[in-house]
């Protein structure tokens, strides 16, 4: 995999609620389609030059990779969002965008003959990764059935809802979406499923309104703020095991465990088939620290959701403050986040490369 | 010279050596009818069922998803539940007292300290086997990978009727266990056999034209359809005994036998299974359950009542009748076909000991049949 950026071309553009969020499409060119290949629930990096300087962004992939539509990724505002409004505001057709090829571990492959139910559980933008894997059920995975509880403020605020509805229509018995609305217009004729937030009571409805006909069941959650884990604390209520229920967090690290100040250490990277000692300060983190180097290292979103910046580690420890986008499997096998990764022994050795 | 059934030694049929290898290489080692959907609908909910050499039970946890295991304690292996029930939170061995989960952990195991110096619980869970639902049926596997059932079924999963079992209800008055004294597979090649139709039935399923029937296997499954004759599928839905299952512009009798020993039989009116599993050599239980119109009894009685008339006239009949019945309850005299079926099942199977049976030249619409001989014989390949 790639983690290099590639300048794409801005296909198209579409403002999506109200001007609230933008979907932006890219066209990716024959030669760079094998490295922009995606699976359902990815994400895409972005590095684009403001006033303020170089930032970097990740965000979810929105269609899905068996759909035959664009790659394209949907944007909503975040108060104060420096990147997020910036897309908002400027992107427009035909714009030059530095953009990483796809990542992430949250995924959702599908097969012609798998035969899965799937239970989605999402709010707010966090609709887009699980968008692109319901679509991607409903195209490629003919046997399965799929569930979406989606929570948004109001039916104003919800992402998709058009697309989502084709989808019901399209795909009927094969698919059940669910509106959750925490404030719903008096005065809007639309048609929810349940007043509230998509909590305990919600997960356990929707369960009982459609338990799993077929029986390898799977459950993804992508919400902001707790969300997530509290879906996983009622999932887990329910015997559901845990190698089942998949997450990303949205919107933002919810759990920083910064209780572990790192200590000085050195550490030997590899990079790019080279080693170099690089030093650590108390505190730094070590992408921080190979950066100062002088090195270049793969990153991007720096919260740890996004995993572009992801090492081995084969000698000493680290502490994270944050690993999202690390499966506890991965962490096992020694995977670890530079971005997040304060040193807690002297001597590191650490890998970019493989 | 071995005594032949087309492509089988007449032994396949007769001893107890070809029944184990069938048991332990088809039935033990293919996807299991565990029952209908319902059977399992509650948490806590369990059935047990027998799938070959394998005793495997169904359990619905709080997630309603289902959870199947090897009905064998880990301790000394005594079956550790019954046939149905209903379990809170534990399964508890009989014998000792071993209790296990719903997700087939050992939780507790009695005087623990005393009797045993350190026990890894964890390593004494039950062993786990696969579960699935196709088609408002139960299957179960007793590989825990065995893979997707759709490897298994999904070729044919459109080819088996335009039914959708699980929106109709079950009739349950129609639910019926029998043993028939035959090898188990005599009856599949019964039920197979497109030539007997016209014949042994002639006056049982004569509303569905034999000559026009499509039928062949897809894989170790065997696939029939054939449509109504022209008297029956003209203004049918004044004919149909039942309220009608399927969209109007389709019509005729789906009669799939999937493999091994799965019988379908669907049609207008009404959608049924028939479950063949081998107890001995020369003894099958057959399994009969349906499925009908979600529809009030009133609308039951009113299909039933406006399609006298017709069936008084087109007229069901036995294929003995008058001298020839030997008495009132003679199979060959009750117009039921079933009844016919198994009558030609146990006369075949008794034969089959005679020193002078000899198989005679099969038909065309017996191909079917030596088809599924060749689909059995290539199970047990290797096994000698």
């Amino acid at each position: 995999m790639s983690r290099d950026f590639f300048p794409l071309t801005v296909l198209d553009t579409k403002d999506e609620i109200g001007g609230l969020a933008k979907t932006v499409m890219f066209d990716v060119p024959e030669d760079l389609a094998e490295k922009f290949a995606w699976r359902a629930g990815q994400h895409l990096s972005l590095r684009v030059q403001l006033k303020e300087g170089e930032v970097r962004r990740s965000y979810s992939i929105s269609s899905s990779p068996v759909s035959g539509d664009p790659l394209r990724i949907t944007v909503k505002r975040v108060n104060d969002g420096l990147v997020s409004n910036y897309i908002n505001d400027n992107v427009a057709k035909g714009d030059v965008i530095d953009v990483m090829p796809p990542f992430g571990g949250f995924c959702l492959d599908t097969a012609q003959n798998f035969r899965r139910t799937h239970y989605f559980f999402g709010a707010g933008s966090g609709i887009t990764p699980l968008f692109s894997m319901l679509h991607s059920v409903m195209c490629n995975e003919p046997h399965s059935v799929a569930y979406l509880a989606y929570g948004n403020k109001n039916a104003e605020s919800i992402l998709f809802k058009d697309a989502l509805s084709k989808i019901s229509d399209d795909f009927g018995r094969r698919v059940g979406v669910k509106h959750v609305l925490s404030a719903p217009s008096m005065w809007s004729g639309f048609k929810y499923w349940r007043k509230g937030i998509v909590d305990e009571g919600a997960i356990k409805a929707l369960i009982e309104e459609h338990p799993p006909y077929a029986q390898d069941a799977q459950y993804y959650v992508c919400g902001p703020g707790g969300m997530n884990k509290a879906v996983k604390v009622a999932l887990m209520s329910l015997d559901v095991p845990q190698d089942r229920i998949h997450m990303e967090n949205y919107g933002g690290a919810d759990e920083i465990d910064d209780t572990v100040k790192g200590i000085k250490a050195t550490a030997e990277i590899t990079l790019n088939g080279e080693q170099q000692n690089v030093s650590i300060g108390a505190g730094q983190t070590v992408l921080e620290a190979v950066r100062l180097a002088g090195l270049r290292p793969p990153f991007s979103c720096q919260s740890g959701v996004c995993g572009a910046c992801r090492a081995n580690l084969t000698v000493g420890t680290v502490h994270m403050r944050a690993r999202m986008a690390l499966e506890d499997n991965d962490i096992k096998k020694g995977r670890v986040l530079t971005c997040q990764s304060v040193p807690t022994s002297e001597a590191l050795s650490i890998s970019y490369d493989g | 010279m071995n005594r032949m059934l087309h492509h089988l030694p007449v032994e396949a049929y007769t001893s107890q050596d070809w029944f184990d290898r069938e048991q332990r290489q088809i039935f033990s080692n293919t996807w299991r009818y565990a029952g209908f959907m319902e059977d399992v609908s509650e948490p806590g909910q369990y059935i047990s069922v027998q799938a070959g050499l394998n005793n495997i039970f169904i359990v619905m946890g709080r997630d309603r998803r289902l959870r199947a295991f090897h009905n064998i304690c880990r301790h000394r292996g005594t079956q550790l539940i019954r046939a149905v029930g209903k379990a809170q939170k534990a399964l508890t061995c009989p014998y000792h007292d071993w209790t296990y989960d719903l997700e087939g952990n050992l939780i507790s195991v009695p005087e623990e300290d005393r009797e045993f110096q350190g026990i890894d619980k964890s390593c004494l869970g039950l062993k786990p086997a696969s579960v699935d639902i196709w088609k408002s049926m139960l299957f179960v596997h007793p590989d825990p990978n065995a893979g997707s059932i759709m490897d298994w079924f999904g070729d044919i999963d459109m080819q088996v009727g335009p039914h959708v079992p699980e929106e109709l209800p079950e009739y349950e008055e129609a639910q019926i266990s029998y043993e028939i004294k035959a090898n188990w597979k005599i009856i599949v090649e019964n039920y197979i056999d497109v030539y007997h139709l016209a014949h042994l039935h002639s006056g049982t399923l004569q509303m569905y034209d034999h000559a026009n029937a499509e039928y062949g296997f897809v894989g170790p499954h065997y696939m029939f359809w054939e449509p109504p004759v022209a008297e029956y599928a003209d203004n049918q839905d004044k004919k149909l005994p039942a309220p009608r299952v399927i969209p109007n512009d389709q019509d005729g009798a789906w009669v799939p036998m999937l493999f091994p020993g799965i019988g379908l039989g669907a049609a207008e009116d009404g959608w049924n299974i028939f479950i063949i599993e081998p107890i001995a050599p020369d003894l099958t239980r057959v399994t009969n359950r349906s499925r009908v119109a979600n529809a009030s009894a009133w609308e039951f009685s009113k299909q039933s009542m406006r399609s006298t008339g017709f069936w008084s006239n087109f007229g069901l009949s036995g294929k003995y009748e008058g001298n020839d019945a030997q008495s009132e309850d003679d199979p060959m005299a009750s117009g039921d076909f079933t009844a016919e079926d198994i009558y030609a099942c146990e006369q075949q199977q008794k034969s089959l000991y005679s020193p002078h049976y000899e198989v005679g030249p099969a038909a065309k619409g017996e191909s079917p049949v030596l088809d599924h001989q060749k689909v059995v014989l290539s199970w047990l390949e290797g096994s000698k």
